[in-house]
């Protein structure tokens, strides 16, 4: 059903639709309203769950740790700050190989504060081991939640939703909000192989010696790699009953064989994808990736190929080193027979504005055939003192 | 090789897997160590064995248990000096174990039940062996041979058995039912008891000898130990056992009002209360022993409630006092003089009994009667080597004669009490089924008495021993002087008295161990284990931390290094 | 030698009491915690799910592929165990299941690290029971203090010298803040006691709603005293009254087990290489550290009421009580 809504509300709504048995809630901005939403949800028994309201988001993430090892579909959402506290869990979470779905109303990490839009915080933990799928769009936020649950139990790894805070959250769409009847032919009940179970009961979360640690992460890594055919056949079978796709591991927008690529996550394409139709004179593909984890190598290769420039454009970088996304998509390089250049960019950081306008820019960027390893593409080093610029 | 599961979980159950018992150094094992009142007693019962039985509520049990050994609890639960009470390790945590009184209450509930003995064995023997002396020597050596399967014919020279015990141990002790009670209880065993059959004028042992393939001895010692002071032996001398039996048999005695007895043994005490209930006005106790009371190492060598008792019916006690000249009127004794005596430890070990000049005193009596102990009658034993201080034998009862045997007062080695007489039946009748049977005699086992260090006090409450009542002076003297001075336990002081007991030793399967032993290496059986506890080490997993060996309340615990 | 005449792994079958761990599990000689824990399964009985704090106990019952529990179980980290409770409890309430969840965490994961969790576990009435095993100090890592360590305690972050006599500060007083989140049922016990514990666990069994239990368990290693006098310790840090052992309802003091006969702390103390340069020489420090926890132990006895008027069959002595054939245990 078509409705207008703010993106929180559509999340709480898809959420809803996938019958959670336990929500663990802990306020942080921009993420708030998807709790409230839900939370408001269950006060009017349209939702029937376990709604814990936790003391801190470490908590938040153990409760639903542990509810999915009890036997229940679990979800929560965190945003920035949050995120860096539920860290430990999150890591252990992914070890445990748990199906939990997470929302992550992308944010700025302090300090300085900032309660504003980018994914520095969901960068911070791609290496836990979870599932990251970025949405564009609040409609993809819905179809990826719904899709996320499928996911997660099928491979037995959490999920997290990565939505981008304000731009998507707090932004009214008109959306398409599935029936109850097509979320229940597209998501089995809640199963789970390694549920604690007093029947037959186990020991979840002991201790690895080194003569197994390794084999343990590489089944894990291995996990998240076969995922990928996971992601791609949950798409297509939700395409298959609502019509429309939510972006598959990636997807490209413009010209398949323009000479200018450009990939990143998250809103920012959306803004990419309307200046492609105002600046039609300039030609790109726009390669939205929406599965950061695992990191789709082949698909992104076969996406830049023959493409001579590519702008990695992102929401937040690694200190001393440079573009987290840039130097991923960097390192599959040496598998192509002619290598693109790469401009790697940091962009609206901390929530700073891209506007549609900055797109002539960065395809003005790539007449520099010896860019830059790493720039914020929006920097204004007048405000800065000279000793930092 | 294990193949990794998913997240690493493991499957419920499987530690075992891994046997911690490799980590061990040390390992607990169940060692029984003899409890105080086992190695006490002089007729080898284990009281704490019994007592197990009882207080768990398994009554004829026990009994069965008790008279496995001793077929005369009923007696030896009331004359018994009960050594095993005051090697009882409770004695040093707040209170003995009252272990006599719960012999009775067995003994009387086995009469009043009409219980029978339990069958000890099955086999019946060809020989006949034969016993000389009812009393109760004789009979448990009667007893325990019959049991195990032989003919047993006992002779002895007065019309009733039981020897001492009928004729010479006061009602007010040893009522005379029970006595008769157990008595029938052992000859209805089919014992053929020949009465007033005396050795040596009715038969002689060589007699005997072709009929039965074994003799045992228990006539006790009938002749008094010459007494005398200076040379001087009063006129019309009598000897306080046979005044004992004149007033046991007619219930009277000829006797003046004063009277002074000589001796600190169990008979000059029991003469002293009989003089009392017979009339006489003044009694007096001399003994050069000490008083129970005082810390002398040389005490009176009869039981001190006896003591206690006498002197509550007003027999007045001069111990430590020798007696230095008898003053006479002619022939007739009127007094004697007494001197201050002491028993002096020398550095060799020597001990030497000391008396006082200058500490003379007189004490006017009427008559003296020596209780001073009894000799050997050589009579119709002149084929074996003795003296009259009592025959020499091994501790099995043997004689220099292969099929002659000997227990009780008679012997040398004879402690002289009930119990003692008791288990040398016991002993003997062991050592005369082995030897007929051409098997090894057992060893006489030298375990080691667990001492109260070695328990764990903090698992028992301190609870005072209970008493019973006796019955007062003017009942005792006055009104019926048969009637027995100390009343019984009832049921419920019997039971709970028991469960005073401390299991020195020995399981009592309370589940400490298997309650804290932190790696479930014990575990509990509804069986006895081999080791009669009701408890196994696990030593797969038993890493010998010792935490059962510290809170095993009865030290049945020990820790050994693995080799 | 064949003691019984059944196989011991059948007699282990057939033990009269069920146990929630098994044996293999790799704990020190003499581990209080090892048996505390086991005394709380005995008491729960097999329909519950546990949530394990990282810590000793952890570690030793479940080194991988192998697991010493027989119930289900689970181990997520150090500081979020209420939380990991309250996430399996909220997913039994939804799935309508009754098996009780019971939380389990060593004084580190309770007193400090985890403390979080497990007061917004207490607030949100998740019926819970949290079971601190108290060996107060980070034994797991090597003795280090905790909240929990008790005040002069010698570890290996709070050792004595010239400038201090061990921990400064003093042990926390967990089971009044616990108790002050109003829950229905706060306690504490300690191993010396199992018949306590297995009443204290049965009880917090029966209430729907948040409990919490503190059990005095001895650390051999981090304590300083041979595996074997555990118990003796434990009995040792009641007796003196520096361990209460006492029951609260609803924030109030309901229960107390009396001290029948009450032991000077240096009975304690001594006993225990962790206080031994409180007897090395007897110097003003030495003797105001002494006085201190004496009157620390006092404040204990006057507080809670702990002295016995002797009557009482369950204080000190009447709970340690044995009997013949083992009928006294609960």
């Amino acid at each position: 059903m078509q409705k207008v809504l703010e993106g929180s509300q559509a999340i709480a709504e898809a959420v809803a639709l996938c019958r959670p048995q336990v929500i663990a809630a802990y306020p942080i901005t921009p993420q708030t309203h998807i709790v409230e939403n839900l939370s408001r949800l269950v006060a009017n028994a349209q939702l029937k769950c376990e709604f814990v309201s936790v003391e801190s988001e470490f908590s938040a993430a153990s409760v639903i740790l542990g509810a999915a090892m009890a036997g229940s579909r679990s979800y929560t959402a965190s945003a920035s700050q949050g995120i860096l506290l539920m860290a430990e869990v999150l890591y252990n979470i992914a070890g445990m190989r748990v199906p939990l779905v997470l929302t992550c109303a992308n944010r700025a990490i302090s300090a300085p504060l900032s309660i504003w839009n980018d994914q520095q915080d969901s960068m911070a933990v791609r290496d836990a081991g979870w599932i990251q799928l970025y949405c564009a769009n609040n409609q993809e936020a819905v179809d990826t939640t719904i899709q996320a649950y499928r996911i997660a139990e099928a491979c037995e790894l959490p999920v997290m939703v990565c939505v981008d805070g304000f731009t998507l959250t707090h932004t009214l769409e008109m959306i398409d909000i599935p029936e109850a009847r097509q979320v229940d032919a597209f998501l089995p009940d809640f199963q789970f192989s390694r549920q604690l179970d007093v029947q037959h009961p186990h020991s979840a979360g002991t201790l690895l010696s080194p003569d197994y640690y390794s084999e343990a992460r590489h089944a894990h890594h291995q996990a998240l790699l076969n995922a990928q055919q996971v992601i791609l056949e949950s798409d297509t079978a939700w395409e298959k009953i609502v019509g429309r796709s939510a972006g598959k591991l990636v997807s490209i927008v413009g010209n398949p064989d323009a000479d200018i690529a450009i990939i990143a996550l998250g809103s920012v394409l959306g803004t990419l994808e309307e200046a492609q139709e105002i600046y039609t004179h300039l030609p790109s593909r726009l390669i939205k990736l929406r599965c950061f984890r695992p990191f789709p190598t082949a698909t992104i290769c076969a996406a830049i190929e023959n493409a001579k420039h590519v702008i990695v454009l992102e929401r937040a970088l690694s200190l001393g080193s440079g573009g987290i996304l840039g130097t991923e998509v960097r390192s599959i390089l040496h598998t192509l027979d002619n290598p693109p250049i790469i401009h790697n960019f940091a962009i609206g950081l901390g929530g700073r504005d891209i506007p549609v306008e900055i797109y002539p820019q960065l395809i003005e960027a790539c007449k520099d055939t010896h860019p830059p390893y790493f720039q914020i593409f929006d920097v204004d080093l007048q405000k800065l003192p000279e000793e930092d610029r | 090789m294990p193949i990794l599961t998913r997240g690493a979980f493991a499957q419920a159950d499987t530690a075992k897997m891994y046997k911690t018992g490799s980590w061990r150094i040390q390992k607990p094992y169940h060692q029984h160590f003899s409890a105080p009142c086992h190695n006490a007693c002089l007729a080898g019962e284990d009281a704490q064995a019994w007592l197990a039985y009882f207080s768990e509520g398994h009554i004829q049990k026990a009994w069965e248990t008790l008279v496995s050994v001793n077929p005369l609890p009923g007696v030896s639960g009331r004359v018994c000096h009960h050594p095993c009470e005051t090697a009882c390790n409770r004695g040093q945590y707040d209170e003995a174990l009252a272990i006599h009184h719960i012999e009775r209450y067995l003994g009387e509930q086995a009469i009043q039940h009409g219980w029978n003995y339990p069958l000890l064995s099955q086999t019946r023997h060809v020989e006949k062996i034969a016993i000389i002396g009812a009393g109760p020597a004789g009979l448990s050596a009667a007893y325990h041979l019959k049991q195990r399967g032989y003919k047993v014919d006992i002779f002895d020279n007065l019309p009733v058995a039981g020897g001492l015990l009928q004729i010479a141990l006061p009602p007010y002790r040893l009522p005379r039912n029970a006595l008769q009670a157990e008595i029938e209880r052992i000859l209805a065993l089919g014992i053929d008891f020949q009465a007033q059959k005396q050795l040596g004028r009715d038969f002689s042992l060589e007699e005997l000898h072709p009929q039965y393939a074994a003799i045992f001895l228990a006539i006790g010692r009938q002749n008094s130990r010459e007494w005398q002071v200076d040379g001087v032996i009063p006129h019309h001398l009598q000897n306080g056992l046979d005044m004992l039996k004149e007033w046991i048999a007619l219930g009277k005695l000829d006797i003046p009002d004063r009277l002074a007895v000589i001796g600190g043994g169990n008979t000059a005490i029991d003469l002293a209360r009989i003089l009392r209930r017979a009339g006489a006005k003044e009694v007096h106790l001399i003994t050069h022993q000490a008083h129970p009371d005082s810390s002398e190492n040389d005490m009176m060598n009869a039981i001190p409630r006896e003591i206690i008792q006498a002197e509550e019916e007003g027999v007045q006690l001069h111990t430590q006092r020798g007696i230095q000249r008898l003053l006479l009127r002619g022939e007739q004794v009127i007094g004697v003089e007494m001197t201050r005596m002491q028993t002096m430890q020398h550095a060799d070990g020597r001990s030497e009994r000391v008396s006082f000049r200058g500490t003379e005193t007189v004490l006017h009596v009427d008559q003296v009667v020596p209780a001073i102990g009894q000799q050997l009658d050589l009579k119709a034993l002149e084929h074996l080597s003795t003296t009259v201080e009592g025959m020499p034998v091994t501790v099995h009862g043997q004689t220099d004669q292969p099929h002659i045997f000997a227990g009780g007062d008679m012997c040398l080695r004879s402690s002289g009490t009930v119990s003692g007489a008791i288990g040398d039946g016991y002993r003997a009748a062991i050592a005369i089924h082995h030897t007929l049977q051409n098997t090894p005699l057992p060893h006489p086992t030298q375990t080691t008495t667990i001492t109260v260090e070695q328990l764990n006090l903090h698992y028992y409450e301190s609870s005072p021993r209970l008493h019973t009542a006796t019955l007062t002076v003017e009942e005792r003297c006055k009104n019926d002087a048969s009637a027995e001075v100390e009343t019984g336990f009832n049921d419920e002081q019997a039971k709970k008295e028991a469960t005073r007991c401390l299991s020195c030793g020995n399981c009592m399967a309370c589940d400490n161990c298997w309650t804290f032993c932190p790696d479930s290496a014990i575990l509990k059986t509804q069986e006895n284990a081999s080791n009669s506890s009701h408890y196994v080490f696990d030593y797969d997993y038993c890493k010998g931390c010792g935490l059962c060996k510290t809170e095993c309340p009865c030290g049945f615990i020990i820790m050994q290094d693995e080799a | 030698m064949t003691e019984v005449s059944i196989p011991i792994e059948q007699l282990r079958q057939q033990q009269p009491r069920y146990q929630g761990i098994s044996p293999g599990h790799r704990a020190c000689l003499g581990c209080g915690q090892a048996l505390a824990a086991r005394l709380v399964t005995e008491a729960s009985g097999p329909d519950i799910m546990i949530a394990n704090a990282t810590g000793c106990l952890e570690i030793f019952t479940t080194p991988w592929p192998e697991s010493a529990w027989k119930v289900p179980w689970m181990h997520s980290l150090f500081e979020n165990t209420g939380a990991i409770a309250s996430g399996i409890e909220a997913a039994l309430k939804a799935q309508g299941k009754s098996s009780k969840v019971i939380a389990m965490g060593g004084d580190g994961g309770t007193f400090d690290i985890g403390f979080q969790a497990l007061s917004g576990m207490l607030e949100r009435d998740h019926n819970i029971l949290y079971i601190c095993y108290d060996n107060e100090a980070y034994m797991n890592t090597g003795v280090q203090r905790s909240g929990s360590t008790p005040h002069a305690a010698m570890t290996n972050t709070s050792p004595p010298g010239k400038a201090r006599m061990g921990k400064r500060h003093l042990k926390k007083d967990i089971i009044s803040i616990i108790a002050s989140h109003h829950i229905p049922y706060a306690a504490t016990a300690s191993v010396a006691y199992p018949s306590d514990i297995r009443k204290k666990v049965r009880r917090a069994m029966h209430i729907e709603g948040p409990t919490f239990l503190q059990i005095h368990a001895p650390c051999p290693l981090g304590w300083g005293h041979d595996g074997s006098q555990s118990i003796a310790i434990a009995r040792l840090a009641v007796e003196t009254g520096l361990f209460p052992v006492i029951e609260l309802e609803r924030g109030a003091l309901a229960n107390v087990m009396p001290i029948r006969n009450i032991q000077p702390v240096t009975a304690y103390l001594k006993a225990q290489q962790r206080f031994r340069h409180l007897f090395k020489k007897a110097d003003q420090r030495v003797k105001e550290e002494l006085a201190h926890l004496q009157a620390l132990a006092d404040h204990n006895i006057e507080v809670y009421g702990l002295q016995s008027d002797h009557t009482d069959k369950l204080d000190t002595r009447g709970a340690a009580l044995v009997h013949r054939r083992g009928k006294h245990w609960a």
